[in-house]
């Protein structure tokens, strides 16, 4: 079977300014794929394209067999589209919202009223759909645009940042149902910005600075980026010696964030105790020492940082 | 059914939902432009009566106080303030208690029974052209009937029976015999509420889908823009053949406007000048990001548009060049089959050719309008 997405040299330009700089990727049927990146980085701008709202100025996408650029219009009717703003009509009711956008995909009469049903019962929308969409809580809110961008069953959805700004049990509860879909064999491209929802995906893209940086499961990525132990530590005036740390042997990448910074170090080299002792030995006490996995914020914090001095 | 009817009937019953479930808009579609209608029929008058009037009778003979008498007979003018001399007359009418002031000299008497050329002064408040237009108008028809009496009355005396003068002007108005501002004015609001109502509601409706997103979340939808644009005109279509039908019906009814022509020429060029007013409205919507832009846009056009139409001022009153900019404007062309059919009777025949322009004007404006919406959204 053919991938669903398929993107080669993918290229978008604004005047002088690459959005998406040659980005090469393919997803598989009924994968959920995951694009992560910084505000900025070209992760809409990406989608947009797959989309058919925007043409690409190089290179070219396949999104459910069909070019993009050549027949977006083939293309849209095979792909679901929800955005991070939800969309919808806000003054109209849940039912209204669905009906319309059923029918703007072609379907009426018996066919439209089933789907319909189907849906407010799969999205627990059934009791409110008679009220006013803008009076419904995020939440809610959000399960009416994904219900609105899969009324037609395609083959692919996207969703653009789909869980920004709900509340973290909405979110969960939301995940849910993008596994519900992918097992029933939709494809799933997703942009998000939480990891925690990254982690979620079948595979992860990372966008920076309009190029696709990494492309890799969860643990790949961890592996290949964010190597090693993660060890937090936590108390007063740490900084110069935390500065003093890095070059050490053993040591991969310090991290400072407030009263504390994250220093990702190779175990066999540098154990947490080791690191415990050689802060005291500089004077200083860390009233918290505490050894992790490496998460895919590890893995982001890793690569932007690795584009920054690659600026610098 | 086919794909596209499905999609069209969508657009339509979404508009009509969006459109019934906004009180605001609703009254603004029916409500607003009944009352406007009512107001402006009543406040743009240019019917000129009861001018107040000061006379300073320096005179004070028969034949001076007669003069003023039968002067202010009529109702053009009033006698508003008797004063005794010139000073206080002009300071009545710089004070604006007079419009008109007349002043009668000493020997006014003395010098129309010599007729040795007796002389009124009239002085006529210019701030507001037509009404001392019209006055000095009345001033002086009532002196020349006056002088034309006092010939004829010189002839009897003198035993000759003179016949009237050789030449005498009998105007005859017709269509609009009583010459009533409203009657003309009517139409010409009726263009204008309709222009107000559909170019307005339409530029912030697509605006507010641009706004809010909804507009993307189309794009992405097998829908054509063709469909869209037509889902979203239909509705206010009809809303304007109602608007037409309701301000004619108090037209009629409040202001005796005649409703004369053939009501399917009027409904036909109604269809074509909403069109056209629409298409100005997406037009303006395909310019601007925000519901505010939109708005502003609107009134940008909508002001000049206006007073370029005919509606309120005379194109026969404004400089070749900017007559020619009229020919542009399609209100000009619908006011014109309004006010012909209305108070003519004017059929087809003589109307074909404002029919047809504003079918042309509406259908380019429209095409223009798909097109930057078409390239705006792909």
């Amino acid at each position: 079977m053919s991938p669903a997405i398929e993107v080669e040299h993918l290229t978008r330009r604004f005047g002088a300014f690459t959005a998406v700089n040659d980005v090469s990727f393919s997803v598989g049927a009924g994968e959920i794929f995951g694009y992560l990146g910084a505000n900025g980085a070209g992760k809409s701008t990406t989608i947009r394209m797959l989309c058919g709202l925007l043409k690409p100025t190089g290179g070219h996408a396949r999104v459910a067999g069909h070019d993009v650029g050549h027949e977006p219009e083939r293309v849209k009717e095979r792909i679901g589209y929800m955005s991070q703003r939800f969309s919808l009509y806000l003054d109209l009711t849940v039912r209204a919202n669905l009906e319309f956008f059923a029918a703007a995909y072609g379907a009426h009469g018996r066919e439209l009223e089933r789907r319909i049903g189907e849906m407010l019962e799969r999205m627990q929308l059934t009791p409110v759909q008679d009220e006013v969409t803008g009076s419904l809580p995020g939440g809610m809110q959000q399960r009416v645009a994904l219900a609105s961008a899969v009324l037609h069953r395609p083959r692919i959805v996207f969703l653009d940042e789909p869980t920004a700004g709900v509340d973290p049990v909405q979110r969960r509860s939301f995940w849910a149902l993008i596994r519900e879909l992918a097992a029933g064999g939709t494809t799933v491209f997703v942009t998000t910005h939480y990891m925690d929802e990254a982690e979620y995906c079948a595979r992860i893209g990372i966008m920076v600075d309009g190029r696709l940086v990494a492309l890799d499961t969860p643990e790949g990525l961890k592996r290949t980026h964010a190597p090693g132990r993660v060890l937090e530590v936590r108390g007063p005036n740490l900084a110069p010696a935390l500065d003093a740390l890095r070059g050490e042997p053993g040591v991969l990448d310090v991290s400072r964030f407030g009263a504390g910074a994250t220093v990702r170090v190779d175990p066999e080299r540098l154990s947490g105790e080791a690191l415990g002792r050689w802060l005291r030995a500089r004077g200083v006490d860390p009233l918290e020492l505490e050894e992790s996995a490496p998460t895919l914020d590890d893995v982001f914090l890793a690569l932007t940082a690795g584009a920054q001095r690659g600026e610098d | 059914m086919h794909p596209l009817v499905v999609q069209y009937r969508a657009v339509v019953v979404k508009e009509v939902r969006q459109t019934v479930r906004d009180k605001r808009v609703l009254v603004l579609l029916t409500l607003v432009p009944l009352i406007q209608l009512f107001v402006l029929g009543f406040a743009v008058n240019f019917d000129v009566r009861h001018v107040p009037t000061a006379v300073v009778d320096r005179d004070g003979t028969v034949e001076s106080r007669e003069y003023a008498r039968t002067l202010l007979a009529g109702d053009t003018l009033d006698l508003k303030a008797e004063a005794h001399d010139e000073q206080t007359a002009e300071a009545l009418v710089e004070r604006g208690e007079a419009s008109v002031a007349l002043v009668f000299p000493q020997d006014f008497q003395e010098d129309v029974l010599r007729g040795s050329g007796a002389r009124v002064q009239a002085l006529v408040d210019g701030s507001d052209p037509v009404r001392s237009g019209v006055a000095a108008d009345a001033v002086a028809r009532h002196a020349a009937q006056r002088v034309d009496r006092l010939i004829q009355e010189d002839a009897r005396a003198r035993g000759e029976t003179r016949p009237r003068p050789a030449v005498e002007l009998v105007p005859r108005v017709l269509y609009n015999p009583e010459l009533t501002t409203a009657v003309y004015v009517v139409p010409g609001i009726v263009a204008m509420l309709l222009l107000i109502v559909t170019t307005i509601i339409m530029a912030m409706g697509l605006a507010r889908e641009r706004e809010t997103g909804t507009l993307e979340q189309l794009q992405v939808t097998p829908l054509k823009p063709v469909i869209l644009m037509a889902g979203k005109v239909t509705p206010f279509v009809l809303i304007g053949l109602v608007d037409v039908g309701l301000a004619l019906g108090v037209g009629a009814w409040v202001f005796g406007v005649p409703l004369r022509g053939n009501p399917a020429l009027v409904a036909l060029a109604t269809l074509l000048y909403v069109l056209c007013t629409l298409g100005v409205g997406l037009l303006i919507a395909t310019l601007s990001r925000t519901q505010q832009q939109a708005f502003v846009g609107g009134f940008l056009f909508m002001l000049p548009a206006v007073l370029l139409s005919g509606v309120l001022t005379s194109v026969r009153a404004m400089p070749d060049w900017l007559a020619w900019v009229t020919y542009l404007n399609p209100i000009r062309y619908y006011v014109e089959v309004l006010r012909g059919s209305l108070l003519k009777s004017a059929g087809l025949g003589d109307l074909w050719l404002q029919v047809v322009l504003l079918g042309v004007f509406g259908t380019a404006v429209m095409t223009v309008a798909a097109r930057r919406f078409h390239k705006t959204t792909a």
